[in-house]
C-alpha cells in the first residue's frame, strides 16, 4: 500500500502599514496603528471568497462522499484564525465542520508563523508554539500530533526541541541536500531525536501549486486521472502533497480547471487498488522510519534555493531580524504584554519575505505575494517601525 | 552593413543621453562589423572616433542644442532657422551607398524623411524624448511635435528608449506600436570614489528634470538629518529660479550649485555622492541613474521614468510626492544595511546594461527593415 497524505498550509500575514521615518516617535500610541487593518481585511475576504469558503466546501462533500476515505491534514496560523474570528467567523465554521467529519487532520506551528525556531534560543519558539496548541484547543478541543514549523523551516536544533515537546512527526521539505540518493516517499527518523520526518515530495507537489496551469510544461494539461497514474507508479510507503492551500481558486484561479481537478482526484487515486490517504497523524502511527536525516543547517520548501536565504539573504534582512531579536529581550525583561503582542505580530516571517533581492524566477514570486514597490520599500517601512517600537521601550 | 547615422552631439561635447547613447552605440556597432558614418555639427569642440568602421563627420557649423526651447520671438526665427539649414546641409553632404538611415529624436528628422526619399533606403528612427518630455508636459510645442509626427509615420522602424516613451509615441503621435522597438539605454561605468553625506542631483536644470521637488526634499531631509549636503550640479534655464528657491527655503547654505560640470568633474560627484534623486517630471529613460549606480551610488528615481521600469534594484517615487524622497533619502542615510544592498545589488545589475547589448537589439531591428 503506497498512501497519499495531503496537507495544506493556511495563512495570511498582518500586512503593515506605511510608516515613514517622519512618523518614528511621534505618537505615542503608534504601535496600534502599525498594521493596515483595512487591507488585511479587504485580501481576507478577497482569498476566502476565491479559496477558502468554495474549497473548504469541495473538500467537504468528497469526504462525504467518499465516506472517509479521502483524508486531509491542515495547518491553520493563528493570524489566519483571528482574522476569521474578526472578518468571517464564517471561514472558521466551515473548518470546523471539516475537522468534525474525523477525515481531517491539524497540525501545530508557531503560533506567528515567525522564525523563533531560528533565534539563539528557543524559549520563544516554545512560547509560540504553546500559543498555537491552545488556540488549536480551544477551537477543536483537539492536541496536534505533528508539527510543521513555519515554511517547512527544519534543523536538528528544531527536530530536538520539537520531539521533546512531545510531537510525534515534524514535516519538512525533501531536498536531495538531505536526502542524496534517498526517495522522500518514507518516513525517516531525526539524528538527534526519536521523532518521526515527514519530507515534502516537492516534485508532485510543485506540479499541483506551481506548475498547474504552466502551457510550455509537458506535463499540462494536469488531469487528475494523469496524477493519480503518476503516484501509482511511484514506490514507497507514503507520497507527502504539501500544498500552499491558496493554490486552489488563488495562485491558481478558477478558470485554469484546479477546483475539477482537486473534485476528481479523490476518484481517480482510489481506482488503484494500492492507493489510499492518510492524514498526517495516521502517516506516523502507520508507518515506521527507514533510516535517519541529519540537518545542521536550517532547510524549507522556500524558493529553488530550499534553504533560509528567503528570509535570511541580504544585509537589510539580517539588520532587520537582529532589530526583532534585540527589542524582544528588552521587552521580555520589562514584561510589557500590550508591546510583547505587537512585537510577535511583526515577527510574521512575511515581512522579511517582502524584504528579499533574490533575482529571476523567484523574484517574480516575491513580487507577486508582496503589497511594497519593492523589496527596499518593504525594507524601510519594516525598519522604521522596527525603530519606533524600540524609541517605545528606551522611554517607558 | 553601412549605416548613415544622423545625430547632432557626440562626446566629449554633450548636453543629454543622446550624446551619450550615440557613442555608445557607435562604438559597439562598429566593433560588431557595422560601417557607419555618423553626421553631425560642427562644434567647437573637436571630436573624433577610435574604430576603423566609424567615421565622424562633422556638416557646417550650428550652435543649436536639441533640448534647447527658445522664448524669445525673434530667437525662436533664428533657432528654426538654424535647424532647417542643419537638416538641408545633411541632405547634401550624405552620399554614397548607404543600406539604411538612422537617426536621432526631432532635429534630424527632417534630414532622416528627404535622404529616405532620395536614397530609397529604409530610415530607423530613435526616440530618445519627445516634445512632451522637453515641455514636462506643460505647454507642449506643435512645431515640434509636427515634425517628429512626420519623422515618426515615415520611419520604417522606431526604436524607443523605454516602454514608457513607446507609449507616448503610440498615444501621442498615433503611431503603430508594431512599429516600435523598445531598446533600454546603457553606461560606460564609472568607478567608485570616497564617500560623503552628498545627496546629488545632476541634470539640466531645466522644467522636465524636475530639481525644485529635490530641494523640497532636501528641506525635510535636513530637519532629520541636519550634517545631509546637497549638490545640484548641471546648469539650465532654471538656474536663477531654484537659487532664489534654496533661499527662500532656508537651506542655501547646505545646497552647492556647481553650474555646468566636466566630464571629469560629473564623474567624481557621482563618486563621492551617497545618494542620487532623479526626480523628474517626464524621463524617456535616464542614463544618469545607471551612471550614478555604477559608481556605486544608490539611486531614488521618478517612477515614470524608463529607468525605472528597467532596473530592480533601485527606490522609486512620485516625483511631487517630496515627503516620500525624504523620507527615502533619511533611510538611505540612516541604514547602513539598506544602503550596502542597494550598491552591492545594482553593481551587480548594473552588467547587464552593456552598450553591446544595445548594439545587438539595434542590429536586429536593421535586420528587421533589409
Amino acid at each position: 500500500m503506497t498512501s497519499i497524505c495531503m496537507y495544506f498550509e493556511v495563512h495570511q500575514p498582518v500586512r503593515l502599514n506605511r510608516f515613514s521615518v517622519f512618523n518614528i516617535g511621534t505618537d505615542a500610541d503608534s504601535s496600534l496603528n502599525y498594521f493596515d487593518k483595512k487591507l488585511n481585511h479587504e485580501i481576507f475576504e478577497k482569498v476566502a471568497k476565491k479559496c477558502y469558503l468554495p474549497t473548504n466546501n469541495l473538500l467537504l462533500n468528497l469526504i462525504n462522499e467518499f465516506d472517509g476515505k479521502f483524508r486531509i491534514s491542515f495547518s491553520l496560523t493563528g493570524t489566519f484564525v483571528e482574522y476569521c474570528e474578526q472578518f468571517m467567523p464564517s471561514v472558521l465554521d466551515s473548518f470546523k465542520k471539516l475537522f468534525a467529519t474525523g477525515a481531517v487532520d491539524m497540525i501545530e506551528e508557531t503560533y506567528f508563523h515567525s522564525l523563533s525556531g531560528l533565534y539563539d534560543d528557543l524559549e520563544e519558539f516554545e512560547e509560540q508554539v504553546e500559543m498555537h496548541r491552545q488556540m488549536i484547543r480551544r477551537i477543536f478541543n483537539y492536541e496536534p500530533k505533528v508539527f510543521r514549523n513555519t515554511e517547512a523551516i527544519y534543523d536538528n536544533r528544531i527536530a530536538k526541541k520539537v520531539g521533546e515537546m512531545g510531537y510525534k512527526g515534524i514535516i519538512t521539505e525533501g531536498t536531495e541536500k538531505i536526502l542524496g540518493w534517498r526517495s522522500p516517499n518514507y518516513l525517516y527518523r531525526s539524528i538527534n531525536s526519536d521523532i518521526k520526518v515527514l519530507l515534502r515530495n516537492y516534485s508532485l507537489s510543485d506540479d499541483i501549486g506551481f506548475r498547474f496551469s504552466t502551457r510550455n510544461w509537458p506535463g499540462y494539461p494536469l488531469t487528475a486521472d494523469k496524477y493519480a497514474s503518476w503516484i501509482s507508479r511511484c514506490e514507497g510507503d507514503l507520497i507527502n502533497l504539501f500544498i500552499d492551500y491558496e493554490t486552489f481558486g488563488e495562485h491558481q484561479w478558477t478558470e485554469t480547471g484546479i477546483f475539477d481537478f482537486l473534485s476528481h482526484l479523490p476518484r481517480e487515486a482510489l481506482k488503484h487498488k494500492q492507493l489510499d490517504f492518510v492524514t498526517v497523524g495516521e502517516a506516523v502511527d502507520i508507518y515506521q522510519p527507514i533510516g535517519e536525516i541529519d540537518v545542521p543547517w536550517a532547510i524549507s520548501w522556500a524558493d529553488a534555493d530550499r534553504d533560509v536565504s528567503t528570509w535570511l539573504g541580504n544585509d537589510m534582512q539580517f539588520a532587520c531580524f537582529n532589530e526583532l531579536k534585540n527589542i524582544g529581550r528588552k521587552l521580555k525583561e520589562k514584561g510589557d504584554d500590550k508591546l510583547l503582542n505587537v512585537w510577535r505580530r511583526l515577527q510574521t516571517s512575511d515581512h522579511l519575505y517582502y524584504v528579499s533581492t533574490k533575482g529571476l524566477e523567484d523574484g517574480d514570486v516575491h513580487a507577486y505575494f508582496s503589497h511594497y514597490d519593492g523589496p527596499y520599500d518593504g525594507f524601510i517601512n519594516y525598519m522604521n517601525i522596527l525603530q519606533d517600537l524600540k524609541q517605545k521601550i528606551s522611554l517607558e | 552593413m553601412k549605416v548613415a547615422m544622423i545625430g547632432w552631439e557626440y562626446p566629449p561635447f554633450k548636453s543629454g543621453g543622446l550624446g551619450t547613447h550615440c557613442y555608445g552605440l557607435t562604438r559597439s556597432l562598429a566593433d560588431k562589423n557595422v560601417k557607419i558614418d555618423f553626421y553631425m555639427p560642427k562644434t567647437k569642440h573637436s571630436t573624433g572616433s577610435d574604430r576603423d568602421n566609424l567615421i565622424i563627420k562633422e556638416v557646417g557649423q550650428s550652435e543649436i542644442f536639441p533640448y534647447d526651447r527658445p522664448e524669445d520671438k525673434e530667437l525662436v526665427g533664428q533657432f528654426f532657422e538654424n535647424v532647417y539649414r542643419y537638416n538641408d546641409l545633411v541632405v547634401e553632404r550624405v552620399k554614397g551607398n548607404y543600406d539604411l538611415i538612422h537617426c536621432h529624436d526631432w532635429l534630424t528628422m527632417k534630414a532622416g524623411v528627404s535622404l529616405k526619399e532620395k536614397m530609397g533606403v529604409p530610415l530607423v528612427l530613435s526616440v530618445h524624448s519627445t516634445e512632451y518630455d522637453r515641455s514636462g508636459w506643460l505647454y507642449p510645442n506643435d512645431w515640434f511635435i509636427n515634425i517628429e509626427r512626420e519623422g515618426m509615420e515615415k520611419a520604417d522602424r522606431i526604436i524607443a528608449v523605454s516602454h514608457f516613451t513607446k507609449r507616448v509615441i503610440v498615444d501621442k503621435y498615433g503611431i503603430n506600436p508594431n512599429k516600435i522597438t523598445v531598446v533600454h539605454n546603457a553606461v560606460y561605468q564609472i568607478p567608485e570614489g570616497q564617500k560623503q553625506e552628498i545627496v546629488l542631483f545632476l541634470g539640466r536644470l531645466t522644467i522636465q528634470k524636475g530639481a525644485e521637488f529635490f530641494l523640497r526634499a532636501a528641506r525635510k531631509v535636513l530637519d532629520y538629518e541636519p550634517d545631509a549636503r546637497f549638490v545640484v550640479a548641471g546648469t539650465g534655464d532654471m538656474l536663477p529660479r531654484l537659487i532664489d528657491q534654496a533661499v527662500i527655503l532656508g537651506i542655501s547654505n547646505r545646497v552647492i550649485f556647481t553650474g555646468l560640470l566636466s566630464e571629469e568633474e560629473v564623474k567624481h560627484i557621482y563618486g563621492i555622492s551617497s545618494v542620487y534623486v532623479m526626480p523628474s517630471v517626464s524621463e524617456p529613460f535616464g542614463i544618469t541613474a545607471l551612471e550614478a549606480i555604477s559608481a556605486g551610488t544608490p539611486t531614488i528615481a521618478s517612477k515614470t521614468a524608463g529607468f525605472s521600469e528597467a532596473f530592480r534594484n533601485c527606490l522609486r517615487v512620485d516625483f511631487w510626492d517630496t515627503d516620500e524622497m525624504a523620507n527615502k533619502i533619511i533611510s538611505i542615510l540612516r541604514y547602513e544595511p539598506l544602503r550596502n544592498t542597494l550598491v552591492e545589488e545594482g553593481k551587480r545589475e548594473i552588467d547587464l546594461f552593456t552598450w553591446d547589448r544595445v548594439a545587438e537589439k539595434t542590429i536586429d531591428v536593421y535586420n528587421g527593415v533589409l
